[in-house]
């Protein structure tokens, strides 16, 4: 079931929750929406589920309009932050639920609710816990009787509202592994709520980058990593390094240094930052272009298959973050106190007006 | 009468504490409690027990089966019959409004359901008898109905009501703040329509906290003297409730028959609080 979400607005009292969302999600997609809080993305999701209202604006579940009808005939799935299991009943009465409920003449015989059940139990590795109760048992376990107890009324959507948030952080992992497999097998479309990049770029086919209730960016998980359109998307997703200059004859001018800025031929002495990945900085012992800044090595952090540099630049006294691999790291032989030329590869770069961290 | 603590459901203290206070620090402050507890409690429950027997069984039971004294009895069961279940309801559903849905007026709500509490039971009489006296805003109105309310049963049960509407919904609101609408949500989304909801997981889910609150109201409305007194105009065998009947026998110098219908009362108590102690236990129980 494909979803779209067309101009979708939400206020709480003079608050702007949401601002003019436009998505559309394929069939079998599993989409992140990904922000830090307050960024909207849970608002939008229960706007989905039909938990919450929209003031503007129009979801549809494939060709069907959804907008305006209530969460108990949406037939979605939705997974809780908290679980959200109810506490009286054992673990298959929990996954029974949805089914139980049904009126008369859609509900399954006692036998196909049972055998329904213990399928899903099965599914989630929890059979052998039928018979307890949600606090006898752990998070991810609680996380997973979750899980099951959604997909049990065979959800067309099945939205997760930061899944895996009060978990662990080895539990958190083993968990969204088994969710992307899950989701792999079923191919049920699914949006996800996460704060955790790591987590988006781990799991989703597609990634919606949210902050202050707008979308700032939609792709696949390279695409966002890799060619942030905002200065929001690269500090966001992943560490990134700034170099403050002025824009002069399409290059940066930062320092001493000069680097070119592809896009901004145009531009006139115009104050602009350049953005680039640790990863994408390069550290040698002498300056080989006329692109690098000095810098002295304040940190080495050698833990892991990348080796994570600290340095402060010498003109600026600015902070800098390299990550190197275990090879050039050993080439170099990098002690901290030393100077070394650092010089960014891919420059980024974003004039001031439009960023908003 | 200033409202009372709500059900705790946090954890007990188990945690052993050595004393360090020196024994007869110890010895003294546990002999002030105790002291206290005997000369304002128990003495005064014994006493009444004593004062009820002290011409005998026969006069106890002649008492307590006396015509007025049933009547009494009667009257004040069909009180608590009607305004227990009716707060009941009144009270889910405004712990409900309150808890599970966001609108204005909201806190304004909250302070009106504790006005029974702030304001003095024989106000609250007088309010009633004002407003459906023969000379109240609608006695006219009610005299040409010709329904009696004050002076009369429904006076009574409309005094207990107001008195004892806040016990259910205070039990109720803390209880369910504090458990948030997650689980309700959570059916919502699995197809369950409101009312399959309400009754498969938000009533499991606040049943010891109802009863409690149901228990508390119980003895309120049984015990009530003030607010009755004022509406129900003493007519023996007909608008006497329990309390009302102890006092009349009480100012007619019958202190035998006083105290055994007093010691019914005192029965009540006690079983009710016995029960309170059974529920605060099994809500520890399921923490």
């Amino acid at each position: 079931m494909s979803i779209q979400i067309k101009e979708v607005s939400k206020t709480f009292g003079s608050f702007n929750a949401l601002n003019d969302i436009n998505i559309d999600i394929k069939t079998g997609e599993l989409v992140a929406l990904l922000g830090p809080s307050g960024s909207g993305k849970t608002s939008l999701l229960r706007i989905i589920a039909g938990l919450e209202e929209a003031d503007n604006g129009v979801i549809l579940f494939g060709e069907e309009d959804m907008t305006h009808i209530r969460t108990t005939e949406r037939k979605v799935g939705f997974v809780f932050q908290h679980y959200a299991l109810f506490k009286h009943m054992t673990v298959s009465d929990n996954v029974a639920y949805g089914l139980k409920v049904r009126p008369k003449k859609e509900r399954p015989s006692k036998k196909e609710i049972e055998a329904k059940v213990n399928e899903l139990l099965e599914l989630v590795k929890l059979d052998a816990f039928a018979d307890r109760y949600p606090s006898q048992l752990s998070g991810g376990q609680r996380q997973r009787v979750a899980l099951a107890r959604a997909l049990a009324v065979e959800p067309k959507v099945l939205l997760l509202d930061e899944p895996f948030g009060a978990l662990d952080a080895k539990v958190r992992k083993e968990l969204r592994r088994w969710l992307r497999r899950l989701h792999d097998n079923f191919h049920i479309t699914s949006i996800f709520v996460t704060h955790d990049q790591e987590e988006a770029l781990d799991v989703a086919d597609r990634i919606v980058v949210m902050n202050e209730g707008k979308i700032e960016q939609i792709g696949s998980p390279e695409e966002v990593y890799d060619h942030p359109n905002s200065p929001f998307v690269y500090d966001f997703l992943g560490n990134v390094n700034l170099f403050q200059g002025r824009l002069q004859n399409g290059k940066l001018l930062y320092g001493n240094v000069e680097i070119d800025a592809p896009g901004f031929e145009s531009a006139e002495n115009q104050q602009a930052v350049g953005y680039v990945r640790p990863h994408d900085v390069t550290i040698d012992r002498e300056d080989t272009s006329n692109e690098a800044v000095q810098a002295k090595v304040v940190h080495v952090h050698a833990v892991g298959r990348s080796v994570h540099i600290e340095l402060k630049r010498e003109d600026t006294d600015q902070f800098l973050e390299a990550e190197l691999t275990r090879e050039r790291y050993r080439e170099l032989e990098l002690k901290v106190g030393e100077d070394v030329f650092v010089k960014p590869n891919q420059l980024r770069v974003f004039i001031p007006e439009d960023y908003s961290i | 009468m200033a409202g009372h603590i709500p059900m705790q459901h946090g954890s007990k203290n188990t945690g052993k504490r050595t004393a360090e206070e020196p024994l007869w620090i110890r010895v003294l402050l546990i002999a002030l409690a105790l002291g206290f507890l005997l000369i304002f409690l128990v003495l005064p429950l014994i006493a009444i027990f004593i004062k009820a027997f002290e011409q005998g069984a026969s006069v106890y039971f002649a008492s307590i089966t006396d015509p007025d004294a049933l009547s009494a009895i009667k009257l004040t069961l069909i009180v608590v019959l009607l305004t227990v279940p009716l707060n009941a309801i009144f009270g889910v559903a405004a712990a409900w409004t309150v808890t599970k849905f966001d609108f204005k007026g909201k806190s304004l709500l909250i302070t009106i359901i504790d006005l029974p509490f702030a304001i003095s039971p024989v106000i609250a009489g007088l309010v009633f008898v004002l407003l459906f006296s023969a000379h109240g805003l609608f006695g006219e109105f009610l005299f040409e109905q010709d329904i009696k309310i004050i002076f009369a049963v429904p006076g009574i049960v409309l005094a207990t009501l107001f008195v004892t509407f806040p016990f259910v919904a205070r039990e109720l609101i803390p209880l369910m703040q504090a458990q948030g609408s997650a689980e309700e949500e959570a059916s919502l989304t699995l197809g369950a329509g409101g009312f399959k909801t309400f009754l498969l997981v938000t009533l499991p889910n606040i049943k010891w906290g109802l009863l409690y609150g149901v228990i508390l109201c119980n003895a309120r409305a049984v015990g009530e003297f003030g607010a009755v007194s004022v509406v129900s105009g003493h007519i023996r065998g007909l608008t006497n409730t329990m309390p009302l009947h102890i006092e009349i026998l009480y100012n007619e110098y019958q202190f035998s028959a006083s105290f055994a219908v007093a010691s019914l009362m005192s029965i009540l108590a006690i079983v009710t609080l016995v029960l309170k102690n059974f529920i605060e236990w099994k809500t520890s129980q399921h923490g």
